[in-house]
């Protein structure tokens, strides 16, 4: 509505590509330009030529002595090192972990932090969650049934491993959109290891799992009346989301017509669709025939509680409409006895390999995975007319867009019938391939610093936003594939530089008017905390975060009001173990039809289609949430006592404690005095009324008066509330 | 009922490309937080609100009956189709889809009640509405509506959503995008049911807008509004404590940190959560009403108690300016014995919404609130088993009043048998587009850049706006 209109948009690319030289056409995007590596400016030209530890300072610099601004000076230690652990962990520092950085006086100091959170697992979780969002996860299908993908975090897990093992980016990219096709590959056991898998074939297996990429789209369960229209569903959010996630093009409209803005054509969008026509959605087991031997070996075990199921059953039809007596009464409980004896008779672990556990609820793990039709099955693609299934026109090959094509020097048919994805995957991780790598270093410059060179990081379309440091982004591009798509090397260089080690509380009002959005980062972006992180960060500060990785989604469990609006109950199973309800965020149930409360309202992504940067929103559930919800004010219980358990019953110590703790840095005086004073004045509060004894008190608190007690309690959760708590400066 | 407050602060220099900067980074201007908080500052309203259409809307409710409500027992009136009853549907008809019987050899079931003229205008309307039937001159009737998706999922998505697709903002996330909200203690959309949402949340999803326009699931019983309640242990007066403290760290935090709107935006929103712990359970709260109201919309019996709760609840938070309340009512699924379910649906909700209508208008809310009737689509003239219906999207029946528009009249057709919408033919797109017109909002012009296109909540359609035929001249 307000946004420039053609002829601006065009003036603007124009403008644009008027660096790209002679001999490209105008009307091509920047950003599928060839990949250059520009020479970073020399520091001797630049008036803060001290603060340039790598080439990001000098593109930077050189932005803002164009501007007229001035960096922003360094952020203290205990600033810096929060916020390297939320940035690689998500998790704030323990406050012994905060000292020893602080002491460290070694000029290494931060180099050595990085290394050291680089290699912990919890680097994996935080960083597969940022890839989670693009790839639209989630366990469960959405629309009416939202019927659940039971197996969807077999991906999940496949993404934190892959990060974790800096996986190269280019494989990773291959992995997801073609390891059938690049790595086809059984599951035959290697005969000189008896019972194992050669290491090959296990990297293969992982390696296809990647293809779950693919199996998590949201889907009508119903539209299964009519298989047409669900291939054509299924093939439109593939190829949507495989244009936004790894190209960074928002192709959607081109279904319908051709691209207004980009040169995508409607021919263009149905020969990718016909790219992926051939695959479909099938199971690969995970076990070894030798495990899956076992399990059936033990499958008597199934049907002994399935049996035990029938006989309680047969009683219950006997005996219905009438009281028991009370000889029945003992063998109705007998009967419901033996299901349970049966079930927990179930084996937990495969006897042929150790360390592997048996998932009891099904016959023998599989992944949901990418394979292909039978030939004689296939459904060509045809060219809809305005998109409409009803309007088919001619059949239409698999090729990559024309235009990339032509930008690529590759040609754009796509010829080998069943290897369709594996030539897509391999052309787009060419290393000179303009988009690839130029995308995927804007997200990491994005969820490093909260906004990209590129603010649409799904969009590097002419709808999209232009980068604010072209040179920047090209060079960290180049520099990306020269480092052999590591992702770790990345963050070390971004890390590293003074432009991410600066304050981001300095503002004077010259830099306020001159660039309030910080486009040209003068100083670093504050970061309010994400959904998990904020999830992740309210637990562990309480000392009650498990941080046990992988596996089955958890269930925590919720309030009747949060529960209210799933149609189901029983569509949230709650985890039985309840050392399981706080693991970190990200291994909560992910439902299409109903986000855990909580992330809702802190605005976690939906699920529908890709997401490339969430939302910050201020809304009133989330004060109440910090406030009143059940779930804060245990974590404020664990918390008081958690910090009573290392300074005893003396006020001072323990309000030092605790801020340090909860904020990672020292209290001040000021703080002091008033935190005290907020003490005495909720136990005095507490105190006049006479109250009952609190609930659930863990022993610390428990020898306390309940005055007391109640006053350490919401001292924590008024700190819970505290903006520091929840911004990353 | 508080007084509104003036948006026009909150609109200066604020364009929605800016505006949706601001909801990501919260960079820039301090003024913009409250707004921002509240979703006052309607971005969309600049340019999409425009004099010269023809509503004089404010707020509106959606009476939604989930599962589908027939048509043809409602307010469709098929006399031809009370002679087929029994023999086999006409060939032409055959080769549309439909959920769970086959066209080919299913029979045509005629209507299960008899319709008359009702009122001054003497609109026909079945038997099964006989307190809704006496405000037939408020009601304006649209026998056109149709879209193409005959199963309760995308069908409600496209109801709510304008797109068949999952992850759009629904129809309340638009237009309190478009309006802002008038209220300072309340959410200015909320979603009620006396049954269970059939999609779960993204009925009120604010899809790609900011959360801050999603709709509030309102309980109508215990605690209205998830973590409303204080935790047991903490006293109101302990509360008030923390939440001076909480504000006075907060305000210090802030000063430290220069151009970060967010940090005001936060440090009002312990206030408003504040207000709303205070406001909340005073909505829900029927026993300030008269007995005279509380009977008007049927709290005194069994069967229309949930939704005449519901119905007085909408009404009460129209006079405290919530600007969109979504009420379902389910289940209308009458696969088999329509007559039965309709009764007993009918009688749920017959008696409050024609309390509802005739409330708001006593108390002069009737031309600034739009109420809206419909379900996600109407029911086949054809029979499933031997007395059911099975789902219909290609021609079905909704009813639109207050908003300023002329009741007593009914506009658009079907064929003979009530199979296809054929006169005046009116798409879910286009019934919000009329829904926004009336609310003087331009569809085309209420739009949000996301994924590279400027989106509307009538996607590509809604060109069959029929707010001028409607509205009183």
């Amino acid at each position: 509505m307000l946004r420039p209109k053609l002829p601006t948009v065009l003036l603007i690319l124009v403008a644009f590509c008027s660096h790209l030289g002679a001999g490209e056409k105008p009307d091509q995007p920047w950003a599928f330009s060839r990949l250059k590596r520009p020479t970073p400016p020399s520091s001797k030209n630049l008036k803060q030529g001290a603060l340039i530890v790598n080439p990001i300072d000098a593109f930077i610099q050189r932005g803002l002595e164009s501007k007229q601004l001035s960096p922003a000076p360094p952020a203290d230690q205990y600033t810096l090192i929060r916020r390297a652990y939320f940035d690689l962990t998500g998790l704030p520092p323990a406050p012994e972990q905060i000292r020893a950085f602080v002491d460290n006086q070694s000029p290494t100091a931060w180099d050595d932090l990085i290394e050291q959170l680089l290699k912990s697992p919890q680097y994996g979780e935080r960083w597969a969650r940022h890839w989670l969002d693009v790839a639209r996860y989630a366990d469960s299908q959405g629309f009416e049934g939202d019927n659940s993908i039971p197996n969807a975090w077999r991906y999940r897990d496949y993404v934190i491993r892959s990060f974790n093992e800096d996986k190269p980016y280019n494989i990773f990219v291959q992995e997801q959109i073609a390891a059938d096709e690049i790595w086809p590959d059984n599951l035959d056991l290697d005969p000189k290891r008896v019972y194992r898998l050669s290491e090959t074939k296990q990297k293969h297996l992982q390696a296809i799992i990647g293809t779950g990429f693919y199996a998590l789209n949201p889907q009508v369960a119903e539209s299964a009346l009519d298989a047409e229209r669900l291939q054509h569903e299924t093939l439109t959010d593939w190829v949507d989301t495989t244009s936004s996630v790894f190209m960074g093009l928002t192709v959607a409209c081109a279904r319908c017509h051709d691209h207004k803005f980009d040169p995508i054509s409607q021919q263009d969008y149905y020969a990718m669709q016909a790219i992926f026509a051939r695959s479909q959605k099938q199971y690969v087991h995970l076990h070894t025939p030798m495990m899956r031997g076992d399990w059936h070996w033990l499958y008597p075990r199934l049907t002994a509680v399935e049996e035990a199921r029938q006989a309680l059953k047969a009683f219950r039809k006997r005996t219905a409409g009438r009281a028991l007596s009370e000889k029945e009464k003992q063998q109705n409980q007998q009967l419901r006895d033996a299901i349970v004896d049966r079930l927990m008779e179930l084996p937990e672990k495969a006897n042929s390999v150790p360390n592997e556990p048996f998932d009891i609820l099904m016959t023998s793990p599989t992944a949901t995975v990418l394979g292909h039709v039978h030939p004689k099955l296939l459904k060509p693609v045809h060219f809809l007319q305005r998109g409409e299934l009803e309007q088919r026109k001619q059949v239409v090959k698999a090729a990559i867009p024309q235009t990339l094509a032509e930008a690529t020097g590759h040609p754009a048919s796509i010829s080998k019938a069943f290897e369709s994805r594996k030539e897509l995957a391999l052309w787009l991780t060419r290393s000179d391939h303009p988009l690839t790598a130029r995308v995927m270093v804007n997200r990491l410059w994005q969820w490093h610093f909260g906004r990209g060179i590129v603010s649409t990081p799904n969009d590097f379309g002419a709808m999209g936003t232009a980068p604010t440091h072209p040179e920047l982004l090209d060079w960290l591009a180049t520099e990306f594939v020269r480092e052999g798509w590591s992702l770790k090397q990345m963050h070390r260089l971004i890390m590293k530089s003074s432009t991410y080690r600066a304050a981001s509380t300095f503002g004077t009002a010259h830099h306020l008017k001159t660039d309030p959005d910080n486009k040209y980062f003068w100083r670093m972006n504050r970061r309010r905390l994400e959904a998990e992180a904020l999830w992740d960060s309210v637990h562990q500060t309480a000392g009650s975060l498990n941080l046990k990785m992988y596996g089955r989604p958890v269930v925590p469990p919720l309030a009747e009001d949060e529960l209210a609006a799933l149609r189901e109950k029983w569509q949230w199973p709650v985890s039985g173990d309840p050392s399981e309800h706080t693991r970190r965020g990200m291994y909560i149930l992910v439902r299409r039809n109903f986000r855990f409360p909580m992330f809702q309202v802190f605005d976690a992504p939906l699920t529908e289609v890709s997401c490339p940067q969430r939302d910050v929103t201020t809304v009133a559930p989330q004060a109440l949430w910090t406030l009143n919800s059940p779930s804060v004010y245990r974590q404020a219980r664990q918390l008081a006592a958690l910090v009573l358990r290392t300074t005893q019953n003396n006020p001072e110590k323990w309000v030092s404690e605790l801020w340090f703790r909860a904020l990672c840095r020292p209290i001040t005086a000021e703080e002091k005095t008033e935190t005290l004073k907020l003490l005495s004045t909720l136990e005095t509060e507490s105190a006049k009324r006479s109250q009952g004894p609190l609930p659930d008190l863990p022993p610390e608190l428990e020898k306390l008066t309940s005055a007391r007690a109640a006053a350490y309690i919401h001292v924590c959760l008024a700190l819970f509330n505290h903006n520091e708590f929840s911004f990353v400066d | 009922m508080p007084q509104s407050t003036s948006r026009i602060e909150y609109l200066a220099g604020c364009t929605p490309n800016r505006r949706q900067a601001l909801a990501r980074f919260g960079m820039g201007l301090g003024t913009i937080a409250l707004g921002d908080l509240l979703g006052r500052e309607a971005s969309g309203q600049q340019a999409a609100r425009q004099s010269g259409l023809p509503g004089t809307a404010k707020s509106v409710i959606w009476l939604f009956m989930q599962g589908g409500p027939s048509h043809l027992e409602t307010f469709d009136p098929k006399p031809e189709l009370a002679k087929q009853s029994g023999k086999l549907l006409p060939e032409e008809f055959r080769k549309y889809d439909l959920a769970q019987i086959n066209t080919a050899d299913a029979k045509v079931l005629g209507p299960q009640f008899p319709f008359q003229q009702q009122g001054d205008s003497g609109l026909k309307i079945s038997s099964v509405f006989p307190q809704l039937a006496k405000q037939a001159d408020k009601l304006a009737i649209i026998r056109s509506c149709y879209h193409e998706l005959f199963i309760h999922g995308s069908a409600l998505t496209m109801m709510h959503t304008g797109t068949r697709l999952l992850g759009h903002p629904s129809a309340g996330s638009w237009i309190t995008y478009g309006l802002g909200s008038e209220t300072d203690r309340l959410p200015s959309y909320v979603a009620m049911t006396n049954s269970f949402f059939r999609n779960g949340t993204a009925t009120f999803s604010s899809g790609y807008l900011p959360a801050v326009y999603q709709g509030t699931y309102l309980r109508t019983q215990g605690m209205p509004i998830q973590n409303l309640g204080r935790p047991a242990g903490l006293s109101e007066e302990n509360q008030q404590t923390l939440l001076n403290q909480i504000r006075q760290w907060n305000t210090r935090h802030r000063d430290k940190r220069p151009g970060d709107s967010r940090l005001d935006a936060r440090i009002a929103n312990y206030e408003l959560a504040f207000r709303m712990q205070v406001a909340a359970p005073e909505l829900i709260d029927l026993a300030q009403e008269t007995e005279t109201t509380q009977k008007l919309y049927g709290l005194d019996e069994g069967a229309t108690e949930n939704f005449g709760k519901m119905c007085l609840m909408a009404r009460r938070m129209v006079e405290r300016g919530v600007r969109y309340i979504h009420l379902v009512d389910g289940d209308w699924d009458a696969h088999g014995g329509v007559k039965g379910n309709h009764t007993t649906r009918a009688n749920a909700v017959d008696k409050p919404i024609a309390g509802l209508l005739a409330d708001l208008q006593q108390r002069g809310l009737l031309d600034e609130t739009l109420v809206v009737w419909s379900g996600e689509f109407g029911r086949t003239p054809i029979m499933q088993g031997n007395d059911g219906r099975d789902h219909h999207p290609y021609g079905f029946s909704i009813w639109l009043a207050g908003g300023g528009i002329q009741g007593g009249k009914a506009i658009g057709a079907t064929d003979d048998f009530g199979f296809n919408a054929v006169e005046d033919r009116f798409h879910v797109n286009d019934l919000h587009a009329t829904m926004l017109s009336l609310l003087g909002l331009d569809h085309e012009g209420l739009t949000y850049l996301f994924e590279g296109r400027e989106r509307r909540l009538t996607d590509v359609g809604g060109s069959n706006d029929l707010s001028a035929r409607l509205v009183r001249r």
